[in-house]
């Protein structure tokens, strides 16, 4: 079966005061129908950036898609026409983002916000939208869903904001659900109930997750596969359960091994963390033709500073960008 | 171990000053406000020095258009020297528009300082007290205070001063409610900061960037006020402002309408120039607009 | 090894003011109910919990940084230095010194860093000039910044960067306590492991006790000799590191412990999954039982009835909860029947 969503070569280049910088590079990707993928990586690796990228929300007249191509269902996105891509999104491909409070708008009671989306979108009237959003409210697990639907933002927790969220991104059946960090605002045993959600919800109508985060515990709860994303380019990418036992990337190594996991027998002896000394480098530095994470790198070599690593695939699904990919 | 893997020369120290002055220098209406603005005040000092026409000599016929017999800018309804008069009158002016925005900065961010600081009940009476001046109908309350107690220049700017504060007071106030909950403030109370040393060291400097540019704009707004006042004849006539030289022509208006638009004209420009510095000011002190 | 930090019934009360302009009517929110705990010397305490748990509140009136109607003892080496002022205040705050959660918002932009390293100094002692800035010079070495950086900007660091600036604040007076506040929750992961590593070198260098608030489970496994967890105000738990996280009793500690997403698998696939629905209760208008109850999933109806105090069950650990029976957790005994 074609993939649901295929990006090839997309190369998306922002203005900034110092000039135009790649801010994603060459990047591939694919999502089946009804899978659920996860990009990690630090923040300013653009991870959001490439969400945006494919809701066609990229910042007006400073990010633009240089080149490349975004494959939604067969349709080429990055050369639709603004009224199709407004079509799409919501309807087809939607969104939930990290902070819950200042993603609804405070004026409008939530019933309102989630009849608002079924109206413009499914063209229902205004009787039938209310009665489905109280069934949305009650799908995404809100208790009394006939009197909370009157309910302005303000007056709901942040774990039930984030789920009116949820049932406004749900509103339309989309085939893609992009979640950006959708818990980092939340507390933990709040987060347990949104993953659990979504899990339940993915399960019932098939929609496809695409989530974005930097904790690998949560990439591991929630998806099948993982693209590890540095500096706007793909780092490694492959299933999650077998990047995590064995990473072919010094980055995605250090991701793991740098936080401080839950471990189930805790003994006496702590070791120190492992590091990933230094930062992501700035804007200005991506797109030079050399490997980007050579300087943090405890690995680097001289031809990780001449040359840029290209993919390597291992087997069918992985792949992995570093020149030193065969000996890790 | 340390956070720099590569030895990168260090940056130089920029002050967030430095950086505002860098954003405001490629700003070019602000630019062109600050030209102006600069022309506008080095007229009102060497002005009067260079041109030493006396403003109430009376010097030839009245009414004379500009240009004629070498009056530039022509003579008023007793034959005075409107160029001589604009000059000496942009000194008062500004000076005006200067004491009265800092009557207006002094009242405003000690009130607005005390109650964002505070809080509570002292904030509550304060904020009352401000109303109070708010709903005051400005003019009127000004014409009072310039009538009761004599139409001199510190009256005058006493009383531009006293109804304009309040929007002041506000924005101080606001501002060091949010600053108050930096977790930085918090630090320096942590080191021992005192109350006043915590205000006026550590949140007033951080607090700042609205105020000034709000009482950059009163300059502005004090300016018009003033003309306002002498418009209506409220004014010392002893000296020459630009809104006197309007308002003492102003039954000419139709038969010498130069006499009215010169001054006016002179108003105009001085007003738009400090709102261009004040526009600019807004946008180079935004940390949000300066990250890009 | 000697108690540096005692902490006896400590409650911080904050009037809320409801609507109604000058003649409001005032009521009060308890952040913090009658919490006691003691800190040894050398050693970290965690306090853990959700937003809304009163663990950074309680830290804060620890560091004399709250006001609020505070009763109960803080004992720092002995002495209660909650009614201390003026000068006694100032040797205090010497010793109790705050790492703080943001460090965007922590540090003064409008300061070098060198200041903002030395402000401490400049207020709390009466040390000279060069002596300062041979103490700014060794921490800008301590926390690993490059000296050359001293008269940068704040805006001019990295976040990781700037924590470090903070940490060296912290240090500047030779502290006993340091609360760190969240120190790692705003910083991307790469650089946490960078200041979680650090925090635990100054500890062994300096001989540094800490008091390390957090809502990350991970961090505070890695980083705590004790962990006490806090709900609603109230510890619940209170246990040595080991015993915390090998054998929680509390159903709240459990179900906190159980939904930190793991990249083990072992552990994903043994863990019980504790999933407590629902949101914690208004804390204007507290139950008058046990505060977890409404979310418990073993609550009992004496749970509603009356507040569990906090008992011991080991010297190590105490908990409060109505259904531990000897030093098995109600849930399991739950799963077990």
């Amino acid at each position: 079966m074609a993939p649901l969503l295929k990006v090839e070569n997309l190369r998306i280049e922002l203005a900034t005061r110092a000039g135009v910088a790649p801010v994603i590079d060459n990047l591939n990707l694919e999502l089946a129908h009804g899978e659920s993928i996860s990009f990690v990586g630090e923040s300013g690796c653009g991870k959001s950036m490439t969400a945006l990228a494919i809701m066609g929300l990229l910042p007006e007249g400073i990010g633009r898609v240089a080149s490349g191509s975004i494959q939604f269902d067969g349709e080429e996105l990055t050369t639709a026409s603004p009224r199709r891509l407004r079509q799409i999104r919501g309807n087809e491909i939607s969104m939930i983002f990290q902070e819950p409070m200042t993603s609804l708008n405070p004026v409008y009671t939530v019933g309102e916000q989630i009849a608002e989306v079924l109206r413009a979108h499914q063209g229902l009237g205004q009787k039938a939208a209310w009665a489905q959003a109280i069934e949305l409210l009650d799908a995404v697990q809100i208790p009394n869903p006939k009197s909370r639907v009157e309910a302005y933002p303000f007056q709901m927790s942040g774990g039930q904001r984030q789920r009116v969220m949820i049932a406004i991104a749900l509103a339309c059946t989309p085939k893609i659900l992009i979640a950006d960090e959708p818990t980092t605002a939340l507390d933990v045993t709040v987060q347990a109930q949104i993953f659990d959600l979504l899990r339940d919800l993915r399960a019932q109508t098939g929609t496809s997750i695409i989530m974005i985060t930097h904790d690998m515990g949560a990439v591991a709860e929630m998806s099948e596969r993982m693209i590890v994303m540095y500096a706007g380019r793909k780092a490694e990418e492959g299933p999650v359960d077998q990047v995590i036992t064995h990473a072919r990337h010094p980055y995605t190594s250090g991701l793991i091994s740098c936080v401080p996991h839950i471990m189930a027998n805790l003994t006496e002896e702590r070791h120190d963390l492992t590091e990933v000394p230094g930062i992501v480098p700035g804007l200005s530095e991506f797109g030079q033709d050399l490997c980007l994470f050579a300087p943090r790198c405890p690995r680097a070599s001289d031809k990780c500073l001449s040359a840029r690593p290209p993919d390597v695939p291992f087997g069918s699904a992985r792949s992995s960008a570093c020149w030193h990919a065969e000996d890790l | 171990m340390s956070e720099q893997t590569v030895d990168a020369p260090v940056a130089r120290a920029r002050s967030p000053l430095s950086e505002a002055w860098e954003m405001f220098r490629h700003n070019h209406s602000a630019m062109l406000g600050l030209a102006l603005l600069s022309l506008i005040v080095l007229a009102a000092i060497l002005g009067p020095m260079l041109y030493q026409t006396d403003p109430f000599d009376m010097v030839w016929a009245p009414f004379s258009p500009p240009g004629e017999e070498g009056f530039l800018l022509g003579t008023d309804y007793l034959g005075r020297d409107l160029l001589s008069q604009i000059l000496h009158g942009a000194r008062v002016t500004l000076i005006i528009g200067l004491s009265a925005a800092i009557v207006t900065v002094v009242i405003g961010v000690t009130v607005g300082a005390l109650a964002g600081f505070y809080g509570g009940i002292i904030e509550e009476m304060l904020m009352r007290f401000t109303e109070f001046f708010q709903v005051l109908p400005t003019l009127l309350f000004s014409m009072v205070i310039v009538a009761l107690f004599g139409a001199s220049l510190p009256m005058i700017t006493f009383a531009i001063g006293i109804v304009s504060w309040t929007a002041v007071a506000r924005i101080t106030r606001s501002e060091f409610q949010r600053v108050r909950e930096l977790e930085y403030v918090m630090a320096s109370r942590a080191s021992g900061a005192t109350n006043a040393k915590l205000m006026f060291q550590v949140i007033l400097p951080n607090a700042l960037p609205p105020i000034i540019v709000q009482s950059a704009l009163m300059v502005g707004s004090a300016i018009l006020f003033e003309a306002g006042l002498s418009f209506l004849g409220l004014t010392d006539p002893n000296v020459v402002s630009w809104g006197q030289i309007i308002g003492s022509n102003r039954q000419y208006i139709l038969e010498a309408g130069f006499t009215v638009t010169i001054p006016g004209l002179a108003i105009f420009i001085t007003v738009l120039a400090i709102s261009l510095v004040g526009d600019g000011l807004n946008d180079a002190l935004n940390p949000k607009l300066r990250k890009r | 090894m000697t108690d540096l930090l005692d902490v006896h019934n400590l409650t911080v009360r904050f009037g809320v003011r409801r609507k109604g302009g000058m003649f409001a009517r005032q009521t009060y929110l308890t952040a913090v109910d009658d919490i006691s705990f003691t800190v040894r010397k050398g050693e970290t305490l965690a306090i853990v919990g959700e937003s809304g748990s009163g663990k950074t509140t309680a830290a804060l009136a620890i560091a004399r940084l709250v006001s609020g109607v505070t009763s109960g003892k803080v004992e720092l080496e002995g002495r209660d230095i909650l009614p201390l002022d003026r000068d006694d205040l100032k040797d205090m705050r010497q010793k109790v010194q705050v790492i703080f959660q943001d460090p965007y918002s922590s540090l003064n932009p409008r300061k070098r860093a060198e200041d903002i390293v030395r402000e401490p100094l400049d207020s709390l002692t009466d040390k000279s000039d060069p002596e300062k800035r041979e103490i700014v010079d060794q921490l800008f070495k301590a926390v690993g910044l490059r000296p050359e950086q001293k008269r940068l900007f704040p805006h001019q660091f990295s976040g990781g960067q700037r924590q470090r600036i903070g940490i060296a604040r912290a240090l500047s007076t030779q502290p006993e306590v340091i609360i760190c506040d969240e120190p790692v929750s705003a910083l991307d992961v790469a650089v946490q492991a960078q200041i979680l590593n650090l925090l635990r070198r100054l500890q062994a260098e300096y001989g540094l006790t800490y008091l390390f608030i957090s809502h990350d489970l991970g961090v505070v496994q890695h980083m705590c000799d004790s962990v006490a967890v806090m709900y609603m105000g109230k510890i619940v738990e209170h246990a040595d590191r080991m015993s915390l996280f090998n054998k929680p009793l509390h159903p709240y500690t459990e179900a906190l412990l159980s939904a930190v997403p793991s990249v083990d698998p072992r552990l994903r696939e043994n863990a019980r999954r504790i999933l407590i629905p629902g949101d914690p209760p208004d804390p204007l208008n507290l139950p008058k039982g046990c505060r977890f109850a409404s979310r418990c999933p073993v609550a009992a109806p004496e749970c509603r009835e009356s507040a569990p105090s906090l008992d011991a069950v080991t010297p190590s650990h105490r908990v409060a909860c109505h259904l531990v029976e000897g030093e098995t957790s109600p849930l399991a005994t739950l799963s077990a029947s």
